[in-house]
């Protein structure tokens, strides 16, 4: 038996992503996610002005700043109770599908798919048909995504002035409404988007399609016409299936999600927030004081257990060759270790083609993706419901001044969620101003070390217990990781102490 | 057929995401009208690993005519640069290595032409830009650095950087154009105009209507913080997305393409002497400055006082 350990490193993520694996003839018996990038956001918004948030935050991440937007927004909103319109709700969420969509869109023919043209398939029956759709830039596919997507997000610059990095949702609402015209631009859109999404990615009809709910049901409806066959999705089922990724990468059954959809008048979302207990198979109401973050293998200073981001700790100590090996923290829900994203989403507000999906075969590669591409049909028409709705909201006020001249001393949070799961921001304010301030994003959860009771971390999970038989070309792997949607560049904690501290991947 | 390398060190992806957002021309486009081959770029290559096209380059066998940096260069704890790593080496130290074998070196954002946001005080990863640490001659590489080309590193500034600027500028190298500069070392083609300029709240800025409260169609410049009239950027004359630009939408200008964003002070607010802006517009003189408000005001029509008007 020999051992060896080897260092991968992957793109066609966001940001930089290392995995260390210790092979024994060729099976991973241990996976290590590391963590590769520091920021100090953290530090960086010590002292300053509360609302300087909305403009800093969003630019931990290029692709969901929305989504940063959102949450600091609403831990604004909360620590003043400041109740926002509900039109400006409505403008928030549209922006926020959008930009959720178009990752989703991107994330699977840009980072995904280009692996089904990798060398090691040139020989499969598919081959062909794989490289017209999906060839990196491209491929019919990846064109499509390229134009669709551009078009998509265009939504965001409509109501916010442009993407990324726009700061036009406030506490008490939102900087400019929406009228006639940007709703006409914006159904304009949708409908040419939707389009697309029927002829190239699924191959017909998107209500007919999500309509489908039980995974003999979606296996027939594929099979029954060329054009699903031919389809995005059809080629992603055939394929995908043919090289066994729906028997690939399970990890954690534990899942997390903070609602999507916001109603207007705070009375939850339109799915769900909630924590699927793989044990008991039961939904359970979403408690954010569950929510603390280990140390044990992450390079800081070592505390006992985990801790609520409210009264984290982070202080870097840094241990090369030791048993610590990232620059990311471990966050847990009460003891377990969840997975967020669409599956999460989709599962725990019980959507019924997704729940029998993952009934049947549990958590796998071909699961997350295909997830990702059910819930972009779903976002398709949530977007045009929404908008619907703004339509008789437009005459009401966008914007409710707050009148606050000194920010209130106290604790916040603001939970929303973005494209890749779960995304929350804490804040403590005090004499006016930002005292702590902590985000724990959607791939801070799936991308974790192992914690003080030495449990990995979801991805790490997904990979142990993998035959890789070329570790120069581990094309199991990028199947696997990619399908996890990674974003390191985002994974990055603030912390509110005044030392020297908090590090992300 | 020129090759590009797009490597991103500290950096949120904002950049790369602008880039799909481009349309005049857009990414595929470029790469397809320009012959231009794309070597490596984090979220959007297949064909090689990174260590493969690195080899490639510092070997000599393949040439490196443009190479993009996105992000903030690291270069914390003590100099080490081990903030920001690939496969424990320093991103900084893969940059110093590559930037002389390139012909172009183009800092695409602000993070990477000046340090940007992850420079703002206290600085805690010690990053900067590659030429510039804020408005400071220097950076990673040095003010008297300069590119086989000749030209100093080229510094497509904003947070992110103007989706069409950067493919425009793109364009221009790859057809063999030698940018003009400004003295931030900003391609003077783009830079040459202020945000301000195409802003559809002027009419407010021009009678001196000013609101004091965001969600308003007001000027924005006297008391929210708009930094419109300071600063050069393309955002109104070459519109974000296709649709708009943040004054547009209501949104205060950050300054995102200037050397000190984000500035220190609260972003929202603008500092003022008595009833005037500390900061004027650019070049204007105080005294005429509030001469002319004066008159402004009284000549403001009833429309525009009423917020009448759509910006």
């Amino acid at each position: 038996m020999t051992r060896v350990t080897v260092d991968i490193d992957l793109n066609r993520v966001e940001g930089d992503l290392e995995f260390q694996l210790d092979l024994e003839d060729g099976v991973v018996v241990d996976a290590r996610c590391v963590g590769t990038l520091y920021r100090g956001f953290e530090q960086i918004m010590i002292g300053r002005a509360p609302r300087d948030s909305l403009v800093i935050t969003p630019r931990v991440c290029g692709i969901c700043g929305t989504a940063h937007l959102y949450a600091a927004t609403l831990a604004l909103e909360q620590i003043a109770h400041i109740t926002p319109p509900a039109h400006a709700v409505l403008v928030r969420n549209l922006c926020l599908m959008a930009e959720t969509l178009q990752s989703d869109l991107r994330q699977s023919f840009l980072f995904f798919t280009p692996d089904f043209c990798n060398p090691l398939y040139a020989g499969h029956p598919l081959a062909a048909e794989l490289a017209e759709a999906f060839a990196p830039l491209k491929g019919s596919v990846v064109r499509g995504c390229l134009k669709s997507t551009r078009e998509l997000i265009g939504i965001v610059a409509i109501f916010g002035g442009q993407w990324p990095h726009s700061t036009y949702m406030l506490p008490g609402g939102i900087t400019q409404p929406a009228n006639a015209r940007r709703l006409i631009d914006t159904r304009d859109i949708l409908a040419s988007v939707r389009a697309w999404f029927e002829q190239a990615v699924i191959g017909g009809d998107l209500d007919e399609w999500l309509a489908l709910d039980s995974a003999e049901g979606l296996f027939r409806w594929l099979a029954a016409s060329p054009a699903r066959q031919r389809s995005a999705l059809g080629l992603f089922n055939r394929f995908g299936r043919d090289i066994g990724l729906h028997k690939l990468g399970a990890g954690t059954g534990h899942l997390l999600s903070y609602g999507v959809n916001h109603r207007p008048d705070g009375a939850g979302s339109e799915l769900p927030a909630g924590f699927f207990n793989a044990d008991t198979q039961q939904v359970e109401p979403l408690d954010h004081l569950q929510i603390n973050e280990h140390v044990r293998h992450s390079w800081f200073l070592d505390y006992p257990g985990g801790r609520h981001p409210w009264a984290g700790e982070t202080i870097p100590d840094h241990q090369p060759g030791s048993d610590r090996y990232t620059w990311a923290k471990a966050p847990r829900y009460g003891d377990k270790v969840v997975q967020t994203g669409p599956l999460a989403e989709l599962r725990i507000a019980g959507e019924p083609l997704i729940t029998d999906l993952l009934a049947s075969e549990g958590d796998n590669t071909w699961l997350r993706q295909f997830a990702r591409l059910r819930r972009a049909g779903w976002l398709l028409n949530a977007t045009v419901n929404t908008k619907k709705q703004l339509k008789m909201k437009c005459d009401e006020p966008h914007f409710i001044d707050p009148k606050i001249d000194v920010w209130p001393d106290g604790e916040s949070v603001g939970l929303v969620e973005a494209a890749r799961g779960g995304l929350g921001h804490w804040l403590r304010i005090k004499d006016g101003l930002i005292d702590k301030y902590q985000i724990v994003t959607p791939t801070a959860w799936n991308a974790s070390p192992r914690d003080s009771a030495g449990r990995h971390g979801h991805w790490e999970q997904s990979i142990i217990g993998l035959t890789v038989p070329d570790p120069e070309n581990p094309v199991e792997i990028g199947h696997i990781v990619r399908s996890h949607d990674p974003c390191l560049v985002c994974t990055v904690h603030f912390i509110g102490s005044h030392k020297k501290t908090h590090f992300n991947v | 057929m020129p090759n590009i390398v797009w490597m991103q060190a500290g950096a949120c992806s904002g950049e790369s995401m602008a880039l799909l957002c481009a349309d005049r021309p857009s990414l595929e486009n470029l790469l397809q009208q320009y012959d231009l081959n794309l070597l490596w770029h984090p979220s959007l290559t297949a064909d090689a690993r990174f260590g493969q096209v690195l080899e490639a380059i510092t070997s000599g066998r393949q040439k490196l005519d443009i190479l993009c940096i996105e992000g903030s260069l690291m270069t914390g704890p003590d100099g080490s640069g081990q903030y920001d790593t690939w496969k424990g080496r320093a991103k900084i130290d893969i940059v110093r290595e590559l930037a002389p074998l390139a012909t172009h070196v183009v800092a695409m954002g602000t993070c990477a032409a000046f340090g940007g946001v992850h420079a703002a005080g206290p600085n805690p990863t010690d990053c900067t830009g590659l030429q510039f640490l804020k408005d400071q001659p220097g950076g990673l590489l040095g003010a008297d650095w300069r590119a086989r080309s000749g030209q100093p590193v080229i510094n497509v500034a904003g947070c992110p950087a103007h989706p069409n600027t950067m493919t425009k500028v793109l364009a221009m190298l790859a057809e063999g154009e030698m940018l003009q500069l400004d003295t931030l070392n900003r391609p003077a083609a783009f830079f040459a105009s202020l945000v301000h300029q195409g802003c559809t709240r002027n009419e407010y800025h021009e009678y001196d209507i000013e609101d004091e409260v965001l969600g308003g169609r007001g000027c924005m410049f006297f008391s929210l913080g708009c930094r419109g009239p300071q600063t050069l950027a393309p955002c109104n004359t070459e519109l974000w997305n296709g649709h708009s630009s943040k004054t547009r939408a209501g949104v205060p200008c950050f300054g995102c393409t200037s050397p000190d964003f984000p500035s220190n002070r609260d972003l929202f607010v603008t500092p003022k002497i008595g009833a005037v802006p500390k900061f004027l517009p650019l070049g204007v003189a105080r005294a005429k400055y509030m001469a002319y408000k004066n008159l402004a005001r009284a000549a403001a029509p009833e429309r525009v006082i009423n917020r009448e008007m759509e910006p």
